[in-house]
């Protein structure tokens, strides 16, 4: 899952990086409103975190332009301007959910896990497919209940697979959401660590649709 | 002494015309009496010298009764007199008008009144019949060879006449007086408050102002109170300006201590340190205080502005828009029972400070439903109800009233700062509104707002 952070305070932005980083997720920064609505414009992000208050260009105008874009990814608000007057003008802009200033990393990963579920449409914080199993709260992956050792790569593919599932993933794909932009992008990397995934849990969950790409599944292609 | 610039006019004009017209009738009643009396002299002047006239003796100073040809010399008691006395003489024999029947004027020479230049002595006197009578006197001499004689010529006519012309013309003019005094005192007040109309109009649009039903004082004024209407304008728009700019101040500095402060609170939270628990703690005090001071912050910037209307509904469907896009997962039904012509008299922002918080609570805590209800206070037409119910777990009693003390949370676990239920007691208690807290006919919990409406 590639996340943008659009954040102008140095500090907090790195906080929110780091904290989304170790929470297993490819994050993008950005510190003004131009620089931060360029990348939400051209890259595929699965959710951003959006500060309001932003140089150059306001968060509310960003957010309204994407969305008359037809840019869909899940936004989640963040500003220290907590009226409901700002809130609604905030949603009625486009965006998913809420945070006010100061927060608790722990409530703001929650609710960046909420949307991401959300958009993938699914109603648990545990996500399975057949015997695997993905707490996206904890980052715990099992295999019929016991735990399982993943690596930050492994797990954000597995994460991205899991919320995907049953559709085809093209390596493209992800490529883009699993590394963050300026990381050195390899589509054969892909092949590996989808060897070394299937290695580590139950191999047949992950199909290869030859020059299409990946799909995770619990039912047999023939079914 | 009512305070009033109609009363002040009013009455100035009233005492200006209690002082004019009683002096105007005095003048012009001692004129016309004035003319009279000239007219009346001119009169016994006249008969005076006719019958000093018709009564000059050939030769010797013997008399001898004179015919003044005026028919009211001989009728009795006509009122037109004329006599000649002998002076001088023990026993005069006096010769008068037959109109005098024997009776005797009296003269101004026995009242002892002064003669004039031309030996003429005029008086009042009371006659025969209880006439009031002007008598003139005139003292001649006759001589012939050594024997001297002087006799008195009087002429007198009955006033009443006279007076009653005056009396006459003296009624009617103060009659007219009064009529007039009090044709003007109408047209004086029709004139204030014609006049003053404008004044009691700029009242009702001010009034208007103040209920935010105008945002500033509209139409033509009289050229007077123009400069009045401007500078009330400019000073309702600078009002504003000040608000604005104290609303924005807060709302920097909100931005300007949150940012560091979430810096600091997600930093100590990454660090093992020992301060790290402090710092966190002491932050977390910061934030309830900055949020606490920038509320009231807010609402002292509002309390004394001009007000404004705010119509109900599409403030609580803007919050329900937000909220249920928040709240999508939870799957709630929110249920909004609202007349679209509910209006509150106050600032769209504070409405919504206080709806969103009463919602934001409420899909906090419900398991299946969210209602919210608007109603014109059945009591007072002058007041609207609002509340939030939910079929959550509810508050006990307790709970309720510890609940909406400042900063008290009830359930630390989940987000919010704790201030929502206390924001929105000090709103509706600046609306000189009232906030309760209930059990909810759902079983949650219900908050009820009364507000002032129009």
């Amino acid at each position: 899952m590639r996340l943008l952070v659009i954040e102008d305070d140095k500090d907090l932005n790195r906080q929110l990086v780091s904290a989304l980083s170790f929470a297993g997720y490819a994050v993008d920064s950005a510190f003004d409103g131009e620089e931060g609505h360029f990348l939400g414009d051209t890259e595929p992000y699965d959710a951003v975190i959006l500060d309001l208050g932003l140089p150059k260009r306001d968060g509310i105008s960003v957010l309204e332009n994407w969305r008359r874009d037809n840019r869909k990814m899940p936004v989640l608000v963040l500003t220290a301007r907590d009226r409901w007057s700002d809130k609604v003008s905030g949603m009625d802009a486009g965006a998913d959910d809420y945070v006010a200033k100061p927060f608790h990393m722990e409530e703001l990963l929650a609710r960046v896990r909420a949307l991401l579920r959300r958009s993938a449409g699914l109603a648990k914080s545990e996500i399975e497919c057949g015997e695997l199993r993905l707490d996206t709260k904890s980052g715990r992956v099992t295999v019929s209940g016991q735990p399982i050792k993943l690596t930050s790569l492994e797990y954000r593919l597995l994460a991205y697979l899991m919320h995907h599932q049953g559709r085809i993933v093209s390596r493209g794909e992800l490529v883009e959401h699993l590394y963050e932009q300026d990381f050195d992008r390899d589509s054969n990397t892909i092949e590996v660590f989808v060897g070394r995934l299937r290695r580590k849990i139950p191999a047949n969950l992950i199909l290869t649709m030859r020059g299409l790409g990946y799909c995770l599944t619990n039912q047999s292609p023939d079914a | 002494m009512p305070n009033s610039l109609a009363f002040r006019l009013f009455v100035s004009f009233a005492v200006w015309s209690l002082l004019v017209l009683p002096v105007t009738a005095l003048v012009l009643v001692s004129g016309y009496r004035s003319q009279i009396e000239i007219g009346f002299d001119d009169d016994l002047s006249v008969y005076l010298t006719y019958l000093i006239g018709s009564t000059y003796p050939d030769k010797g100073t013997e008399l001898k009764a004179p015919n003044l040809g005026e028919a009211r010399f001989l009728l009795p008691l006509s009122g037109y007199y004329w006599q000649i006395k002998p002076l001088g003489v023990p026993q005069p024999t006096i010769i008068q008008s037959e109109s005098l029947v024997s009776e005797v004027l009296k003269l101004p020479s026995e009242l002892g009144v002064n003669p004039d230049a031309q030996l003429i002595r005029v008086a009042e006197v009371d006659g025969p019949d209880e006439q009031k009578l002007r008598v003139m006197e005139r003292e001649v001499s006759y001589s012939d060879g050594d024997q001297q004689q002087s006799y008195s010529y009087a002429i007198a006519l009955d006033k009443s006449g006279a007076e009653e012309a005056i009396y006459d013309f003296t009624t009617t003019l103060i009659l007219n007086l009064v009529v007039l005094a009090g044709g003007l005192m109408l047209a004086t007040f029709f004139q204030v408050r014609y006049g003053l109309w404008p004044l009691r109009d700029i009242g009702k649009r001010l009034s208007a102002i103040r209920s935010g039903e105008a945002e500033r004082l509209e139409g033509v004024l009289p050229q007077e109170i123009l400069p009045l209407q401007e500078e009330l304008n400019a000073l309702i728009q600078s009002n504003a300006h000040i608000v604005d700019r104290a609303r924005t101040h807060v709302g920097n500095l909100a931005h300007a201590l949150k940012t560091p402060l979430s810096v600091i609170i997600n930093e100590a939270q990454s660090s093992n340190a020992p301060y790290a628990e402090k710092v966190i703690e002491q932050a977390s005090l910061m934030r309830e205080q900055i949020d606490h001071h920038l509320n009231r912050a807010r609402i002292a910037a509002r309390s004394g502005i001009i007000g404004s209307v705010t119509p109900v509904k599409p403030v609580i469907i803007g919050l329900a828009n937000a909220l249920e896009r928040i709240n999508r997962d939870k799957g709630l039904r929110l249920i909004v029972d609202c007349p679209t012509d509910v209006k509150f008299q106050g600032e769209k922002q504070d409405l919504e400070e206080m709806v969103g918080n009463l919602m934001d609570n409420a899909f906090k805590w419900a398991q299946s439903s969210v209602r919210v209800t608007v109603a014109m206070s059945l009591s007072n037409p002058k007041l609207l109800t609002l509340s939030v119910s939910d079929d959550g777990p509810g508050l006990t009693e307790e709970q309720r009233v510890a609940v909406i003390k400042r900063g008290r949370r009830y359930d630390e676990t989940r987000p919010g700062t704790g201030l929502g239920l206390s924001i929105v007691a000090d709103l509706a208690h600046l609306y000189q509104g009232s906030f309760c807290l209930e059990k909810a006919a759902e079983g949650g919990l219900k908050a009820t707002i009364t507000l002032p409406s129009t």
